[in-house]
Order: C-alpha cells, then structure tokens, then sequence
C-alpha cells in the first residue's frame, strides 16, 4: 500500500458522526436503545459486544442501510435520519465482502464512480491507484471467485477507498478470515487509517481486535452502549461486571462475597483467604460484592492463598495456569512456558491495587 | 437419497438405484422413440397389428410429404414462434421486476400477493375458455397470433414470477447494501447487480415458458381459425375426418419438436442450476 488518496482537512471541532439517544426496534423487539456515541473527526471508533447486542444495526443506521426508530444521527454536525446511504458519503466494508460476482475486480472497485456518472478515463485511472495501492493491479481483470480471501477484502477496502468518503464503515470485514491473514489485515486496515485520517466506525465481537485496532472503543450490551472508551479504559477501568468480563483473554475471574472490614481494611472472604479491597472503591461492611482479578495480577509466591495447580496451558510467549482453592479458582499468566504441573501446590498473591469491585446487584464498578 | 447414503450403502442400494433409473429413463424415452420410429414407417406397417418394424417398411416418404406439403407446417411452426417468443420475452421483462419486488422490497403482505399470483393458475382452463373466448371474439381478435400471445403471456407470468421470486429470495442482502452504498437505486441495483447474477434462473424461466407456449393446444384450438394456427393445431390437422395418417403426423410432430430439443440442450446447465437455485434458496 504507497499511494494516499488526497482529502481535505475535516472541520475538528465537530463530531465527524454523532448519534443521539438513537433507538431502534424490528416489530416488538427493540435491537437499540438510547444509544450515545460522539465520534470525533479522523477518529477510528469499534463497536464491540456480541452477536445480536445491536452493534451492526447501529452501523447500519449510521449507513443509512436502516432507520432509527427515534433519535438523531449527524454527520459532521448535519442531521441525515431521512437520508439516503449515497447522501451521507459514507463507505462500508461488507462481513461477507459484497463484491459484485459477475464483475471483475476493477469493475467492483469502479462500480461505485460509474454510478456517479464520473468519466470512465478517470474511473480507469483511480481504480489503476487504488488498485496499486492494495497490491490488486495482477488481478484487475480477475472475478471475485478467481481471489484468495484475502484479495477478496482488499478489493472490498478498494471499493471503499475508491470513492475518497468522509466516513469509513466496517462491519465485521475480517471475521471470514482465517488467524494469520485476519492479524494482516487488521494491521493495514490500521496503517490505512493513520495514512488517511479518515474517521472510521468499525464493528466486531473480537475484543482482541478492538483493542489493537481502535483508538476508542464501545462495549455494547443488549442494545446499549455500556462504555465508551480507550483501550486502557476499557481494560483497566471497566464500567460494568459486562465490560470487565467481555474484555481480556483469558476472562476476568469474578468471585462473590460480602465485605467485612479487618484491621482496619476493606476485605472480601473467599474460602480460606481473604482478598483485601481497594480503598477507593468505598464499599461498607456488609455490601454484597463480586471482585474480579484478571490473570496477569495473580502473583505466584504471594501470601493472600494458598491453591492447587489444576490445568497449564501452554500458549507461545506466555502460559495460562488455572489454580483451585477452597474459594474457588483463578486463572495466572506467566511468562514464556512454565515447568507447573497439575497437583502442584503453590502460593498466590493478588495486590489490592488490582482488584476491580462489582456492586452485586447493579454490576457497576464500585 | 443423500448422496453419503448412495455412496456408503451396499451394491444392492446401488443396484437398484440403477435399475430404478433405466426404468426412468426407459419411460421417459420410449415415447420420443416410438415419435421417431412412426415417422420413418409406412402407414400400413404402422397400422399392422402388431407394427411391422422390419427394415424394409422403413421410408421417409412421410418427411418428403410434410416438408413437401410446407406452407402449413412452416406458417404454424413461424406461429409458434412468434407466440412463444413474445409471451416468453414480456413475461421475463415483467416476472423479473415484480418477482424481484415481491422478494426483496418492502411490499406490504408480499406471501399473499405471491400467493394470488399462483391461485390464478388454478382454475381449469376450460372455466375461463368461454368468457375469454366471448371477450376476444366481441374484440375481434380471434384468429390473431398477438392474441394467442397475450393468452399465454397470462398463463407464463405467474410462473415465471414464482420461479425468480424463488431465486431473488435467496441472494445475500449485502448485495444490495453494498449497491446502495456505492450510489445504486433500486432500479440500478436490479438492472446492474441483480439480472446479471440471475441468467441461470432467467434462462430456465425462459425456457419453461417457451415450452408451455410452444406446445399449448387447447386455447390455440378456441382462438384461432386459419391463418394464426400453432404447431399443435398444425399436427392434428393430419388426423382427418375419414383418415389418420399417423406416419406424417409423426413426422410433422417431430419437425416440430427440434426447436424444443435445441433449446433444451443450449440452456441445459442454465434450466438446472436455475431450477436448483430456486429451490435451494426460495
């Protein structure tokens, strides 16, 4: 990828996409509610949550593909509800790629300018620079069938690219993909945003992928967004008990308890340990509570359990180690490939630093 | 039978799938046979009891005569030609189009608009003989190849809707995401993404109504006289009051059938992966 369509310098005093209290309902079932985001200009925004929790419909809302049912989406400060997906000068990377089967690959990445009625000297010679920029100009005369898949989703990033819009939308482009080209292409669709500046809303369920593609990222749940933030805000800080658990790999353990309070601290008993709070989080004794410890902050050789190795799980630079305790068990990651074997006995230790603390009931951070 | 079951089950499964196809086959073939043996017989050892098949009684005199006797075997087959092609094209160029909105766009109650569609198909033919009959004769239309055509075209469209709806139904709505996207309306997105990838359907639409039109006899024979007669008509005009003469028939028969055949075997992957099509996805 060399050559950088040439844009001009967005307004960035206004949000490049806007939306308002956005809802959306098919019949009797609401898909969206009171959904927030303001995306600033040349910003790249993913939309994380799992299947079904509303996350293309918003994209294609934003799109024009769908109405919303109430509420207001903008586009650099305009009000476009009742516009047409061509008016709001956006382009969409599709899940499945979309490409035109019985066109070829310079006719699928040119379709969008013969629409415009854009000369076709010109339409040949955008398409030749885009096509060079993706490394497609061999296959230019090829069918869609004739690619590899990954060839396939440049064509379909191509198409997008082509028609230099305000806006980039994807909607899970990389899920069909096997591990290795799914890393690829996620690291170019990122170096293509830092070339372009082009604000770009990006949906997926891979919260691996959000974290390394985004500058910000909203979790959604159940049709609303739950936390809208950095990748550290959203790891570290988690809003909610679904952010923390949706969020790292392997998952955030999350125990139960009810505080008590020991010289003079706030603690959580588990078993026969006894985790020791943050202070900040300002609970009160009695405060039913779920704690939860991501694995990298279980130390081994610390003093807060003593716990049985149950399961070590090799993965490359670092190994995953489940421990068993008369409280229940926690994940470790230690690096490179640990000499642990099940049955083991060892001692674990947690800093209260990196204890996140639930409110039981309501799920927030406390 | 899954194709796994064909492949895993014992020579016995496979024995009798065999013979269940020659058996097929058979029946589905002996009558063309016995269509091209009448024709290259006499009439005297067709009409012998049992039929004389040695080869001296084998003539093709009954050729001679029928393309001899030309004027109306080639004035019906020009016929069915016109007829066919144009109920053919006009139910294609608007099947397509509502096929396509009933399937895709957001047509309020599309299934039973569909449905209707079919349910004009189930009458019997001679329930709506006479009324249309009555009009047609009051319009002064009767003997006119247009008003053949038209006849059909009301027969062909509702299949040719149900077959493309059947197909449209099944192709993937990023298709048409991506069109709206890159700035096509509907109309574009039909004519530039939906018709190219729906040949194979259109061509076994095509020819499925082609065929009904090509080979329909019963309205031919209320509404035609003379001059706009069809194949069939033509055919059976060979049984005569005081005589069949079954040899020329059977040639006449088989002369007219060659468009049939051709066609067959031009759009032959078209008719079956459209046929496939329509009813994997629809």
């Amino acid at each position: 990828m060399t050559s950088v369509p040439h844009r001009a310098e967005p307004n960035r005093s206004v949000p490049a996409i806007e939306l308002r209290r956005v809802a959306k309902s098919f019949g009797t079932v609401q898909v969206c509610r009171d959904v927030d985001l303001a995306i600033r200009q040349g910003e790249f925004v993913t939309l994380l949550g799992p299947s079904g929790c509303g996350k293309t419909t918003t994209l294609n809302m934003v799109a024009g593909l769908e109405d919303c049912t109430d509420g207001d989406i903008l586009l650099a400060g305009r009000r476009v509800n009742e516009l047409s997906p061509v008016e709001r000068d956006v382009a969409m990377v599709f899940q499945n790629y979309a490409l035109y089967p019985h066109m070829t690959v310079a006719e699928n990445i040119g379709f969008t300018l013969r629409m415009r009625r854009v000369p076709r000297a010109e339409i040949e010679a955008r398409v030749a620079a885009i096509a060079a920029s993706l490394e497609l100009s061999h296959v230019l005369g090829r069918l869609p069938a004739q690619l590899s898949g990954g060839q396939q989703q440049r064509v379909a990033i191509g198409r997008a690219l082509v028609r230099e819009p305000r806006i980039f939308l994807f909607d899970e482009p990389f899920s069909n993909l096997d591990a290795a080209l799914r890393v690829k292409m996620r690291a170019e669709v990122k170096q293509l945003h830092q070339r372009l500046g082009v604000t770009s809303l990006f949906v997926t369920h891979d919260q691996e992928e959000a974290m390394s593609i985004s500058d910000r990222i909203a979790v959604m749940n159940r049709g609303r967004v739950e936390q809208f933030g950095t990748p550290e805000e959203i790891y570290a800080r988690p809003a909610t008990r679904y952010v923390a658990s949706f969020i790292g790999s392997p998952q955030i353990e999350l125990m139960s308890g009810v505080v008590e309070v020991r010289d003079g601290r706030p603690t959580v008993p588990l078993g026969s340990a006894r985790l020791t709070l943050p202070e900040e989080a300002g609970v009160r004794p009695g405060q039913r509570v779920e704690v939860g410890v991501r694995p990298e902050h279980v130390r081994l050789g610390g003093e807060s359990l003593s716990a049985t190795v149950r399961l070590v799980q090799p993965v490359g630079p670092a190994t995953h180690v489940v421990l068993d305790w008369d409280g229940g068990s926690l994940t470790t990651t230690l690096p490179g490939f640990s000499r642990l074997r099940p049955g083991e006995t060892v001692t674990a230790g947690i800093d209260p630093r990196d204890v996140l603390v639930f409110d039981q009931e309501t799920g927030l951070r406390l | 039978m899954s194709y796994a079951l064909y492949r895993h089950g014992g020579p016995g499964l496979r024995l009798a799938t065999y013979a269940g196809l020659a058996l097929f086959v058979v029946w589905s073939a002996a009558p063309v046979v016995w269509l091209v043996l009448s024709s290259l017989l006499q009439q005297k050892a067709l009409i012998a009891r049992p039929p004389d098949l040695s080869p001296q009684n084998l003539t093709l005199d009954n050729f001679i005569i029928v393309v001899g006797s030309a004027a109306a075997l080639g004035r019906g087959i020009l016929n069915s030609l016109v007829v066919a092609l144009f109920s053919t094209a006009v139910a294609l160029a608007l099947g397509a189009p509502a096929a396509y909105a009933l399937a895709r766009l957001s047509v309020p109650r599309a299934d039973a608009i569909a449905f209707l569609v079919l349910a004009t198909q189930m009458l019997p033919s001679i329930a709506i003989a006479i009324p249309l009959f009555l009009v047609i004769s009051r319009l002064g239309l009767i003997d006119n190849v247009l008003t053949l055509g038209v006849v059909y075209l009301s027969f062909n469209l509702p299949i040719v809707i149900w077959i493309l709806r059947g197909f449209f139904l099944g192709i993937p709505a990023g298709l048409e995401k991506a069109a709206a996207i890159d700035g096509a309306g509907v109309l574009r997105t039909f004519w530039h993404i939906v018709l190219p990838i729906s040949i194979p359907p259109l061509g076994a639409a095509a020819v499925f109504a082609f065929v009904e039109a090509w080979n329909e006899f019963f309205f031919a024979l209320i509404l035609t006289r003379q001059s706009a007669q069809t194949v069939p008509l033509v055919i059976a005009a060979f049984a005569g009051q005081y005589q069949t003469v079954f040899g020329q028939m059977m040639a006449a028969a088989l002369i007219s059938v060659v468009p049939v055949i051709v066609l067959a075997i031009v759009f032959r992957d078209w008719i079956v992966r459209g046929f496939a099509d329509g009813m994997m996805k629809g």
